[in-house]
């Protein structure tokens, strides 16, 4: 009997299926607990620091955990996730300060011409792999930066969007006033936290570790590699963008920083910091280096000397990001109990 | 011989319960003097390519602070500086600035941040209703531009603009005794650079009509290397150029230009050229140089300038920049204005800093003005000269006109629909 025979006699195999509709509840509801426990933070805490310190957090959150989604996921390295984090500022501040619509509107104006750039610029960037993807996104990067210079009478150039962004009041939210704007970002978060972690856990987010892992077998199982990259790309610039608006709301401008190389790299560094193959790693990152720079800068100049120490610390020391670490450590502990067990 | 214990309370122990009730009944006292410390909030720049400028507008602030707080204070109130490194990241700026009020109790704001980070501090004194005076950004949008008011924030800087019509018409001048018509430009690729060169060369037309620019060069911001912009500028042949490159990139833009000896083939104007950390750093600093001047102590020729200057250069062993002259005149105008308003009110300082004329080192006339219809600093020495490679540098300053400075001004505000 060939094998051929054999395979046809056989009963045909039984693939374990997974279903994911507890995961994705259990998810949701744990997002409604985190954002329920954000908005009590106000009530508990008069402090305003500390509503500045969630609002930047959800910024960075957004543009670090979005970032994860093609680094630790997609194995794409990008050098220049930042070109989208300034697109969202200078977009939504933009068409606050041009054309006075109402703010919902200008959120989903500048969600779409990210879409639009991020589909022309992923389309050339994600047929590159490696270090080659990674530069020529950071290639892409300095010609967002130069054009933000250039384009002075549209952006401002080095001195950025002044005179602050109007913010109309609708459906009761006044995002003026600085308990809106802390409730507001915390819902941004929780939701874009909440989706992208829906595309991680989803069946286009193994595909997606499958091309990490070894793109060419996924290739050959009739999987559109650059569509899969592409369709990531592209979403992770929507989240960094919404990010990107956060932050603009918080300094009430936009400013050519944003879009440069050095937020590139600080999104990277956060994912070092927190860890790259957990979900919430980035967002942890995120935490930590805010933390980090707020105090650091608090107590000295030589901030630069102490984040070098620190990842120095993480890349040497724990070769790991934090929760990488501690996920690890806790599956060793559990690991070990089970050997003891009788 | 032994001594022995009277029974009772000792004299000693009398004095010192008498110490502690003392004390005890001072605490509130005491609790209330360190109450009235003044917090005065100051994000500026200490790290980075320009954290020398940063350091010593926190030195100059510091340095009239001591004399203020020796005198008594503000308002009987002790200053108190709180000073944070921004990086010159405007999200830190503004960051910095919401923390220092919300959090560390600051009353007012010094800005010490270079044009993005001042527009990005303005917001937060927008938002916070913090009294605020900016002390760097050059900027004359910040300002000039009604959209950007705000009753309680202030600029004690030079502008852009009065800096353009004084070099214009001190190069004017040249230009019609040595008969330089053909010019090129020099200046960095961003909108401080565009905008300054157009300004400069707006007016050098206006005063200088038969004047004509044959080469423009926009060097990146930055840029270590200015090989081919030299040779372009040298194939040219123009008669003059005018640069606005600044710190580092013009230090470094000389020595790289004095090696095809460009100073020996044109006249130069270099507005940023006459400060000290640019005429210090310069390896053979050419003579001859045509420059605005920034801060030089011989400049006006004051001895309260030049005292300002030995000062303090005695006490931090470097000379002051230019945004160590503003940062001061931001303290002086604070002291006066909490005099004039008998208060540390916020509100009340801002009423009264506007429109307030002060005695100062750094006054055309000795003194200078917070402009009341914009909230900005006029009256300030501006002047060009030229240079010699060694102190005082820049000898001779011719002072600017500024009864044509505000006349000029004017139209320029009107020209961009501000009035």
């Amino acid at each position: 009997m060939t094998e051929l025979q054999a395979g046809q006699s056989a009963q045909p195999l039984e693939v374990p299926r997974i279903d994911a509709r507890p995961q994705r509840y259990r998810d949701v509801l744990i997002a409604f607990a985190a954002f329920a426990v954000l908005a009590l933070l106000p009530m508990l805490f008069g402090s305003k620091q500390l509503l500045d310190f969630v609002i930047r957090c959800a910024a960075y959150g957004l543009f670090a955990t979005s970032l994860n989604l093609l680094v630790g996921y997609t194995g794409l390295i990008s050098f220049g996730h930042g070109m989208f984090f300034g697109l969202g500022a200078y977009g939504f501040g933009l068409m606050m300060q041009k054309t006075g619509v109402p703010i919902p509107v200008a959120f989903v104006g500048t969600l779409a011409m990210t879409l639009v750039v991020a589909v022309v610029i992923g389309a050339i960037c994600v047929r590159l792999k490696e270090i080659y993807f990674a530069f020529v996104t950071l290639a892409f990067q300095m010609l967002i930066h130069s054009t933000i210079l250039s384009w002075q009478s549209l952006t401002g150039g080095d001195q950025g969007l002044r005179g602050g962004i109007p913010r109309p009041p609708f459906l009761g939210i006044d995002l003026s006033n600085h308990l809106h704007l802390y409730i507001a970002s915390c819902a941004l978060l929780v939701i874009g936290l909440l989706l992208m972690r829906q595309i991680a856990q989803s069946p286009f987010g193994y595909t997606l570790r499958m091309i990490r892992d070894n793109a060419t077998r996924a290739s050959f199982i009739g999987i559109d590699v650059w569509r899969a990259k592409l369709t990531i790309f592209v979403l992770a610039a929507l989240f960094a963008a919404t990010g990107g608006m956060i932050m603009a709301l918080f300094v009430s401008g936009a400013y050519p920083e944003f879009a440069y190389w050095t937020i590139s790299g600080e999104g990277i560094f956060i994912n070092m910091l927190g860890g790259v193959t957990t979900f919430l790693g980035p967002m942890v990152g995120a935490m930590l280096f805010l933390i980090l720079n707020d105090t650091v800068t608090r107590l000295t100049e030589y901030h630069g000397i102490v984040l070098g120490i620190v990842i120095l610390f993480f890349a040497i020391g724990l070769r790991k990001g934090l929760m990488d670490f501690v996920v690890e450590w806790f599956a060793q502990r559990r690991g070990a109990a089970g050997e003891r067990a009788p | 011989m032994k001594r022995t214990r009277k029974p009772g309370i000792t004299r000693r122990s009398t004095l010192a319960l008498m110490g502690a009730g003392a004390a005890s009944l001072a605490a509130p006292w005491v609790a209330r003097a360190q109450a009235k410390t003044i917090k005065i909030g100051m994000p500026t720049i200490l790290s980075g390519r320009v954290a020398q400028l940063g350091t010593s507008s926190r030195n100059a602030v510091m340095l009239e602070v001591e004399k203020v707080n020796a005198a008594g204070g503000l308002a009987g109130r002790q200053i108190e500086m709180v000073i944070r490194d921004s990086k010159g990241q405007p999200q830190e700026a503004a960051r910095i600035a919401r923390e220092l009020v919300n959090t560390d109790g600051c009353e007012m704001l010094l800005d010490g941040e270079a044009s993005s980070g001042s527009f990005a501090v303005h917001e937060v004194a927008r938002d916070l209703g913090v009294l605020c005076i900016h002390t760097c950004s050059e900027a004359s949008s910040l300002t000039a531009d009604p959209k950007q008011h705000i009753p309680n924030a202030f600029r004690c800087v030079r502008q852009g603009i009065h800096d353009s019509i004084v070099g214009a018409g001190y190069a004017a001048g040249i230009a019609k005794a040595k008969g330089l018509k053909k010019w090129a430009t020099c200046s960095p690729d961003y909108a401080y650079g565009r905008d300054t060169t157009g300004e400069f060369v707006l007016y050098l037309k206006k005063f200088a009509p038969d004047v004509e620019i044959i080469s423009e060069s926009w060097p990146k911001l930055f840029q270590p290397d200015y090989t081919e912009v030299v040779t372009k500028i040298l194939q040219a042949k123009p008669q003059a150029l005018y640069s606005c490159l600044w710190g580092g990139d013009l230090t470094s833009y000389i020595d790289q230009a004095n090696i095809y000896a460009m100073f020996t083939q044109m006249e130069v104007f270099a507005v940023n050229m006459a400060d000290y950390t640019a005429l210090t750093v310069v390896k053979n600093l050419p003579k001859g140089i045509h420059s605005g001047d920034r801060y030089i102590k011989t400049f006006p020729p004051t001895p309260e300038n030049a005292a300002w200057g030995d000062a303090y250069k005695a006490k931090y062993n470097e000379y002051p920049t230019n945004w160590s002259w503003q940062n001061a005149t931001a303290v002086m105008f604070l002291n006066e204005a909490v005099k004039k308003a008998n208060s540390t009110d916020g509100k009340k300082v801002a009423e009264a800093l506007t429109g307030l004329t002060i005695k100062c080192p750094f006054g055309a006339d000795g003194t200078v003005t917070m402009r009341a219809d914009d909230h900005t600093l006029v009256g300030y020495a501006i002047g060009w000269g030229t240079t010699i490679p060694q102190e005082p540098y820049v000898p001779d300053v011719k002072a600017g006109d500024w009864k044509t400075i505000f006349e000029l001004e004017a139209e320029w505000k009107k020209s961009k629909g501000y009035t």
